[in-house]
């Protein structure tokens, strides 16, 4: 550790419990405890707050945005989504194929 | 760590440096953010550092004058206000360092070349903050056009910097209401309050005119910065922005500026003014501004007397990896 | 005998009036003189990070000397401007371990832990007070207490033998301060009586369990409490050290450019 500004940790931050922890910068520290105790008031003291997390920046590993391709659908995805289903227009389309007596009663 | 690859093939002539350009380009011409892993020309990396690291320099400078103040704050609210300020500053010191750091050069060496005066820091903060109406003013006015640029380049292309400045400025619109508190106070109160800050709204009216920088005529950066969506807007038009926005709430106070020629032109729908002595602005941030020494000073010591306190943390914390190693054995 | 319980200012009368002030201004003066010396920092600690954290909680202290100061003016007392600013500095309550000037980040750690450890112990039994307010002001500044606490520990833990050059720093600052962080649990006219109301906690009760608070973080960090050290006493009935006329003079050094002005 040459570097006299200490190194760096991420910082996340919960707003209420039930929330996920957001990503809202980082902090120069020696080491984990004191990473939490000067994330909290340099990303606490406005905001809501009920839990912290910070991790050692050298401890995440990320995607690269060049391959940023590899998010990108080759196919048509849609059968992973509600959207990709017209069961309202199906339904509809069989209750008014059906004949009238197997139709719910009217009132 | 999300960290940026060692730059490569960034400089113009480099292989593939021109197809890298154009899609660069195209990128930030939709309006993409760029971030800290995308290829970026050398240029970029460059100008952002520099842009970001005068920006950090300015706040933990511009905490000094202020700062010197806290002990003489006439009311614990103003007392209290005035502490969260500085502390805010500080604390977007800190943001933007990181922002920087993100482009490849870290704290430590920013932190070097302000301290042995490498760095410039804006020209506001080579000024003495003479009287507790100085401090109102600069609250005031100073934040307002720190504003007026921060709101603009947190539009910008590069996305660390973009995202601490969308912080900063939610911070700012806290000082800019306080400052404006303050100097509200002062102008309806007694005639001593008044006077006084009307002779610090008269002591500071040519640094505040200069601290947009260079008018378009003289600067030397715009065009690329525009370019690359590094500054949305030139300085002057920065400048009549704040012109617009403050010159009439200044004289609503009932105070006057301190300018023969500032009048708005209704035609032209833009303030004219004496133009600044730009030799002077420019010499003034090389550091020879009347308070440059002292900042400068006051920063280096904090450095310094700071200097056995990060090296013992770090020590502690080698201390703490030892004794975890050791019962991993 | 069950202790009476004071539910607002018109309810507390002659002796127990008398005590509760007295122990107001022992709160609130040591908060707002401390609080004042943190705020030196600002701008100017060892790294961004600390400073901004030091910072808030100079704000917490002053905060708190706010919140007491307006308890006081419930019972009649000057508006806590008016106790700030135009109050004679030998009215002051305050223990001279919050007076010296900031020094160096040694001096104001130790300073500050030595500080908040009593803090943190006097507000648990401030929770029971006797005196409604203040009960309740307790509950509500007992979160920010605890993290003053957890920050002062932080940094004995981390200073106190780290290095050859920390540890000795650390260990000057503990024997200049200690003494001094004796001196507030120094007794005064009222305090006996501030206990026996049930007002605030008892001096030489306090001052026992601070002792075996501090004895243990000091020694877990390599530092040695001088346990046998002298308090010195005088601030709680405003015989203060040469700094506070200092101190006093560039607080008001604005205010008193129009003392009847609003600033």
């Amino acid at each position: 550790m040459s570097d006299t500004q200490w190194p760096v940790f991420e910082v996340f931050h919960q707003q209420a419990r039930g929330e996920p922890h957001v990503h809202v910068g980082s902090v120069h520290a020696s080491d984990a405890e004191v990473a939490l105790l000067m994330a909290k008031e340099q990303f606490g003291r406005r905001q809501a707050c009920v839990n912290f997390w910070v991790v050692p920046a050298d401890a995440i590993t990320a995607t690269a945005y060049d391959d940023v391709d590899i998010f990108e659908h080759g196919t048509d995805k849609s059968y992973r989504e509600a959207y990709g289903y017209e069961t309202t227009r199906r339904v509809r389309a069989q209750t008014t194929k059906r004949p009238r007596s197997l139709r719910p009663p009217e009132e | 760590m999300v960290q940026n690859r060692v730059p490569q093939n960034d400089r113009p002539g480099d292989p593939g440096y021109a197809e890298c350009l154009s899609a660069f380009e195209a990128r930030v011409a939709r309006g993409d953010k760029v971030e800290p892993g995308d290829w970026m020309p050398g240029a970029y990396r460059q100008q952002l550092i520099r842009l970001i690291h005068v920006h950090a320099n300015s706040e933990i400078c511009g905490a000094l004058p202020e700062g010197g103040w806290i002990p003489h704050a006439p009311s614990l609210k103003r007392k209290l206000a005035l502490v969260a300020k500085v502390q805010d500053e500080v604390g977007h010191a800190q943001l933007l360092y990181r922002a920087a750091e993100t482009l490849g050069k870290s704290r430590e060496e920013m932190i070097d070349e302000l301290i042995t005066g490498k760095a410039k820091y804006s020209n506001v903060f080579h000024y003495h903050a003479e009287t507790w109406a100085d401090v109102a003013t600069i609250a005031w006015l100073i934040d307002a056009g720190a504003i007026v640029n921060q709101r603009m380049m947190a539009e910008g292309s590069y996305g660390p910097y973009a995202r601490a400045l969308k912080r900063i400025c939610y911070e700012e619109a806290f000082h800019l209401t306080h400052g404006y508190d303050m100097c509200i106070t002062l102008a309806t109160g007694s005639k001593l309050q008044h006077d006084m800050l009307q002779d610090a709204v008269n002591r500071w009216w040519k640094p505040i005119m200069m601290f947009h920088g260079p008018s378009d005529g003289v600067s030397t950066h715009t065009d690329q910065l525009m370019r690359w969506r590094i500054k949305l807007k030139t300085n002057d038009e920065q400048r009549q922005e704040f012109l617009k926005q403050y010159v009439p709430k200044v004289h609503e106070l009932g105070l006057t500026l301190p300018d023969p020629n500032l009048r708005f032109d209704e035609e032209a729908d833009a303030w004219r003014y004496t133009e600044p002595d730009w030799d002077e602005f420019m010499n003034v941030i090389r550091g020879n501004g009347p308070a440059s020494a002292l900042r400068l000073r006051a920063r280096r010591m904090a450095h310094e007397d700071g200097a056995w306190v990060r090296r013992a943390l770090e020590a502690a914390a080698r201390g703490n990896r030892a004794t975890v190693n050791q019962n991993d054995e | 005998m069950a202790l009476t319980q004071y539910d607002s200012a018109e309810h507390i009368k002659g002796d127990a009036r008398a005590a509760l002030i007295d122990l107001l201004y022992r709160l609130g003066d040591d908060d707002l003189v401390i609080g004042h010396r943190h705020t030196e920092w600002t701008g100017l600690a060892p790294i961004l990070e600390a400073d901004i954290a030091f910072s808030s909680i100079a704000q917490d202290q002053i905060g708190q000397a706010q919140a007491y100061y307006t308890l006081l003016h419930e019972l009649g007392e000057p508006d806590p401007d008016s106790l700030v600013f135009d109050r004679d500095c030998r009215a002051f309550r305050c223990a001279s371990l919050c007076v010296f000037e900031k020094r160096t980040w040694a001096f104001s750690t130790v300073r500050h832990y030595l500080y908040d450890a009593c803090k943190e112990l006097k507000l648990a039994a401030l929770i029971e007070s006797t005196y409604t307010p203040l009960a309740k002001l307790t509950r509500k500044l007992r979160g920010e207490q605890k993290y003053h606490v957890m920050h002062g520990r932080m940094w004995i833990s981390r200073l106190g033998n780290a290095t050859e050059e920390s540890h000795g720093l650390m260990q000057s600052a503990v024997d200049a301060l200690f003494p001094h962080a004796l001196g507030l649990f120094e007794q005064t006219e009222h305090s006996e009586k501030t206990a026996a109301f049930g007002l605030g906690p008892d001096e030489a009760t306090l001052c026992d369990a601070w002792r075996e608070t501090v004895t243990g973080t000091l020694t877990e960090s390599g530092l040695q409490p001088p346990l046998d050290a002298e308090p010195i006493y005088g601030g709680r009935r405003g015989e203060h050290i040469g700094a506070m006329t200092e101190l006093l003079d560039a607080m008001r050094k604005v205010h008193k450019l129009d003392p009847t002005a609003k600033w």
